[in-house]
C-alpha cells in the first residue's frame, strides 16, 4: 500500500505531462492521438520497439541509481556524465590493450575497469567534500568537462585508427564483447543492441536496494543523508560516508560504459552519451529515489527516446523536441510536489528547520 | 487506497492494450505508389545554415520543386514522399535508419561521414533498399557515396584570396583537425601559390572533437590572431565556428568605407552574412548531389559506388552575387574561370590532401 501511494504521484505527473504535450501537438497542427499512437506503438512493438526501449533504458537505470545513492547520502551527483565518460574509455582501453586475451579474463577486467574508473572519478569530489568541504555540485560539474576533454585527447592522439575522420578508438578485442539478448531469446533478432548489461542493471537495482535498506552500511549512509548531525552524534563518520557514497555513485554511473562499449559499438566513440548522466537526475527524481522507481522511470524515458524518433519522422509537424517537452513537464510536476512533501522536502526545507 | 490501486492497474492495463493494438498499424496515409525517401541528418540538425541545411534544401527541392523557404529551386518536383529525422544523439542514428528501412523506403540518405559505419551495418541487412551517404564512403552494392572535390573549389577561392591580399599573408581556419578539412586547406594553399608563389598561409584548427564545429568564440579568437600576424583574407572551413571569423574581419574595420580584411565562407553561400566583408563562399552543392541521387532512384537509374562532385558537375564552386560583386573584379573572375576550365580539362591537377 505504501508503495502504491509512492507510485501514485509520479503517475499523475506523467499523465499530466501527456495531456500538456497533447495540447501542444494540437497547437502545432497535428493529431495528438496519432502522435501518441506512434510514440507508444513504436516504443512497445515486438521486438524492435521493446528491444530499443530497454536498450535506451539501461544507461538511465545506471545513472538513475548513481544519483539515487548519492542523494540518499544528501549529495547531489551532477557528475555522472563525466564518470561514465571516463569509465567508458577505461573499459575500451582494457579491451584494446589486451586484444588477444581470452574472454574469461578479459570480460571481468573490462567490467572492473569501468567500475573502478567511474568510482575513482566519483571519489574525487567525494574526497574534496569530505576533506575540504568544497561543494560536490560545483566539483562534479567541473569534473565533467575535464573528463570529456581528457578522454577526447587520448582518443584523438593515441587510440584512434589513423586516418579515421570519426573520433573513435580502434575496436576492442572480440573477447570483450558481451552477448546480445538475441543469443538467449528465440525470435529476438541479434541486430537489436539490447545486451546483458540490461540484466546487470536489474541486478544493480536489487543490490542497491539490499545495500541501502538491508545492511548496516546502507543504514549509516542514509542516516548521514537524512540528518548528518544526528548521524555523527550516533557515531557515524560523515566524511567516510560521503566518500563511500560518491564512490559507489561513480561506479554505478561507470557501468554505462559496459552497455555502450562492450555491448553496442565495441569501441569508445566521442559523444556516445546522450546526456545520460543528466537525464539520470530526472530519472531518480521521478523514481522517488527508490530502485524500483528508478527502474520504472528509466523504462519510461527509454520509451520516450525510442518513440521520439518515430514521432519526428512520421508526423508532419511534430519534431523530436516533443520528447524534451514531455520529460520537462514530468519533472516540473514531480518537482512541484516534491518541494512540499516527500524526500526533497525533507532534504531541502525540513532539514534547515531541524539544524 | 483501493481507489488508487484500481486507478494504477487500469492505467497500466490500458497502456499495455493500447501499445499492443497499434503494434502494426500503418503510420500515416503516405501514398504507397510514390517513391519514399527518408533522410537522417547529422547531429547538427537541418537548420545549421550550412551542410545539413544544404542537404535538406536538396530533398525539399526534389519533393516540392521549391527551396525550404518556398521560392522555386529551378528543378521539377519528383513526386516523392519525404520524411526526415534529426537524431540529436549518436545512439539514435541507427534506429532512425532502421525506422525507414523497416517501412520499406526506397532511398535512405545519411548526412555526414560519421554515419558511414552505421549505414553499412543497416544496408547489409536491407540489400533491396537504396542508400546514399553524403561525405562518407562505402563499398556496399546498394550504397551510393556522394563525395565532393572540395580541393578544387578551394583552389579557386585560394587564387581569389591571393589576388585580393595586399599584405601577402592569408589565413585558413579549419574546424576539426581531420583529413576532410586538410583537403580544403591543401587546395586553398595551392591555388594561392599559383597566383603568388611567395604568399604566406597561416593555418589554425579550432579543435579535435565534434565541438570544434560549434565554437564561434574560439573561431573569432583564432581569426583575430591571424589578422594580428598580417593575414587580410581568411578562408573558413569550420561549420558554425567559422562565423567567428566573420565577426573578426568586421572588427578589423573599414577604410574609406571599404573593408580592409575579408573572409571566405564555406559549404552554403554565406556572402550575405556580413555583406562587404565576405569575398566569396566556397560552395559545396550538397543540394545538387542529393537531388540527383533522388532523381536517379525515381528514374530507376540508381548506381552504387562513389559519385564524385567536382567543378565539372557543379558539385563545388564559388558564389558570386550582389553582396560581393564590388569586391571581386572582372579580371579576377576571368582568371579563375580560366583556371576552372584547366582543372576540368585536367591541365591543372589539384592535390587531394585527404588521400595522402
Amino acid at each position: 500500500m505504501k508503495l502504491l501511494r509512492e507510485l501514485m504521484f509520479p503517475l499523475i505527473a506523467v499523465i499530466a505531462a501527456f495531456i500538456v504535450g497533447g495540447i501542444l501537438i494540437l497547437i502545432i497542427g497535428d493529431d495528438p492521438i496519432v502522435a501518441y499512437k506512434l510514440l507508444i506503438g513504436s516504443a512497445l512493438s515486438w521486438p524492435d520497439g521493446i528491444g530499443y526501449t530497454l536498450f535506451y533504458a539501461t544507461p538511465l537505470i545506471f545513472t538513475g541509481l548513481a544519483v539515487l545513492v548519492a542523494f540518499r547520502c544528501g549529495l547531489l551527483n551532477i557528475g555522472a556524465e563525466g564518470q561514465l565518460y571516463v569509465a567508458a574509455f577505461a573499459t575500451a582501453w582494457v579491451g584494446i590493450t589486451f586484444v588477444h586475451m581470452s574472454a574469461w579474463l578479459l570480460l571481468p577486467l573490462c567490467f572492473l575497469a569501468a567500475i573502478i574508473a567511474g568510482g575513482a572519478w566519483g571519489a574525487i569530489p567525494g574526497v574534496l567534500k569530505a576533506r575540504f568541504g568544497s561543494h560536490e555540485v560545483i566539483n562534479t560539474i567541473m569534473l565533467n568537462f575535464i573528463a570529456v576533454a581528457l578522454v577526447s585527447y587520448f582518443t584523438q592522439y593515441h587510440y584512434k585508427t589513423p586516418g579515421d575522420p570519426i573520433m573513435e578508438t580502434t575496436e576492442i578485442g572480440g573477447g570483450a564483447h558481451i552477448a546480445r539478448m538475441g543469443k538467449f531469446l528465440p525470435g529476438f533478432p541479434e541486430r537489436i543492441p539490447l545486451n546483458l548489461a540490461f540484466i546487470l542493471a536489474l541486478v544493480c537495482c536489487v543490490l542497491v536496494y539490499l545495500f541501502l535498506w538491508r545492511t548496516k552500511w546502507g543504514y549509516e549512509l542514509r542516516a548521514t543523508g537524512s540528518n548528518p548531525t544526528a548521524a555523527e552524534y550516533g557515531g557515524i563518520s560523515i566524511r567516510k560516508q560521503i566518500i563511500i557514497a560518491m564512490t559507489i555513485s561513480g561506479s554505478l554511473a561507470g557501468m554505462v560504459g559496459i552497455n555502450e562499449v562492450l555491448g553496442y559499438r565495441y569501441r569508445y566513440y566521442d559523444g556516445f552519451s546522450a546526456s545520460y548522466g543528466f537525464t539520470g537526475i530526472a530519472v531518480a527524481l521521478l523514481g522517488r529515489n527508490h530502485p524500483v522507481g528508478v527502474l520504472l522511470s528509466a523504462i519510461l524515458f527509454g520509451m520516450l527516446i525510442r518513440g521520439g524518433i518515430f514521432v519526428d519522422a512520421f508526423t508532419n509537424n511534430v519534431t523530436k523536441d516533443l520528447v524534451d517537452v514531455l520529460q520537462g513537464v514530468v519533472i516540473l510536476f514531480v518537482a512541484a510536489e516534491a518541494l512540499f512533501r516527500g524526500p526533497f522536502g525533507r532534504f531541502g526545507l525540513l532539514k534547515r528547520s531541524k539544524v | 487506497m483501493k481507489l488508487a490501486l484500481w486507478l494504477i492497474v487500469s492505467i497500466l492495463l490500458g497502456l499495455a492494450l493500447f501499445g499492443s493494438a497499434c503494434n502494426r498499424t500503418s503510420y500515416s496515409a503516405d501514398d504507397k505508389s510514390k517513391i519514399h525517401v527518408g533522410i537522417v541528418f547529422d547531429i547538427g540538425g537541418k537548420d545549421d545554415r550550412s551542410f545539413n541545411a544544404a542537404a535538406f534544401a536538396g530533398v525539399k527541392c526534389a519533393e516540392t520543386g521549391n527551396w525550404p523557404d518556398g521560392t522555386p529551386c529551378g528543378k521539377p518536383a519528383l513526386n516523392i514522399v519525404l520524411r526526415d529525422i534529426e537524431p540529436g544523439n549518436p545512439t539514435s542514428i541507427e534506429p532512425a535508419m532502421r525506422a525507414f528501412a523497416e517501412r520499406g523506403y526506397d532511398l535512405i540518405i545519411g548526412v555526414g561521414f560519421a554515419q558511414a559505419p552505421i549505414m553499412e551495418r543497416v544496408a547489409k541487412e536491407y540489400p533491396n533498399i537504396h542508400f546514399a551517404i553524403v561525405d562518407g564512403v562505402s563499398e556496399l552494392p546498394n550504397v551510393a557515396s556522394l563525395v565532393f572535390k572540395e580541393h578544387e573549389g578551394s583552389y579557386l577561392v585560394g587564387m581569389l584570396a591571393a589576388k585580393k591580399s595586399k599584405t601577402g599573408t592569408i589565413g585558413f581556419l579549419g574546424g576539426m583537425d581531420i583529413g576532410l578539412i586538410h583537403r580544403f586547406e591543401g587546395g586553398y594553399e595551392e591555388g594561392a601559390r599559383a597566383v603568388n608563389p611567395n604568399i604566406r598561409v597561416i593555418q589554425n584548427y579550432v579543435g579535435v572533437t565534434d565541438s570544434a564545429w560549434n565554437n564561434p568564440g574560439k573561431g573569432k579568437e583564432l581569426a583575430l590572431a591571424q589578422i594580428g600576424k598580417g593575414a587580410d583574407v581568411i578562408f573558413t572551413a569550420a561549420g558554425n565556428s567559422g562565423l567567428g571569423a566573420f565577426d573578426a574581419v568586421e572588427q578589423a574595420g573599414t577604410q574609406n568605407g571599404a573593408a580592409t580584411h575579408f573572409v571566405i565562407g564555406v559549404d552554403s553561400n554565406q556572402n550575405m552574412v556580413k555583406p562587404g566583408f565576405v569575398l566569396t563562399s566556397m560552395v559545396k552543392r550538397v543540394d545538387n548531389a542529393v537531388y540527383s541521387i533522388v532523381e536517379d532512384v525515381v528514374k530507376g537509374q540508381f548506381q552504387a559506388g562513389i559519385h564524385v562532385y567536382g567543378l565539372d558537375k557543379d558539385g563545388v564552386g564559388y558564389a558570386m552575387d550582389q553582396n560581393n560583386q564590388n569586391l571581386v573584379t572582372p579580371e579576377m573572375i576571368q582568371q579563375i574561370e580560366e583556371a576552372k576550365k584547366k582543372i576540368i580539362g585536367g591541365e591543372i591537377k589539384v592535390t587531394d590532401k585527404m588521400i595522402q
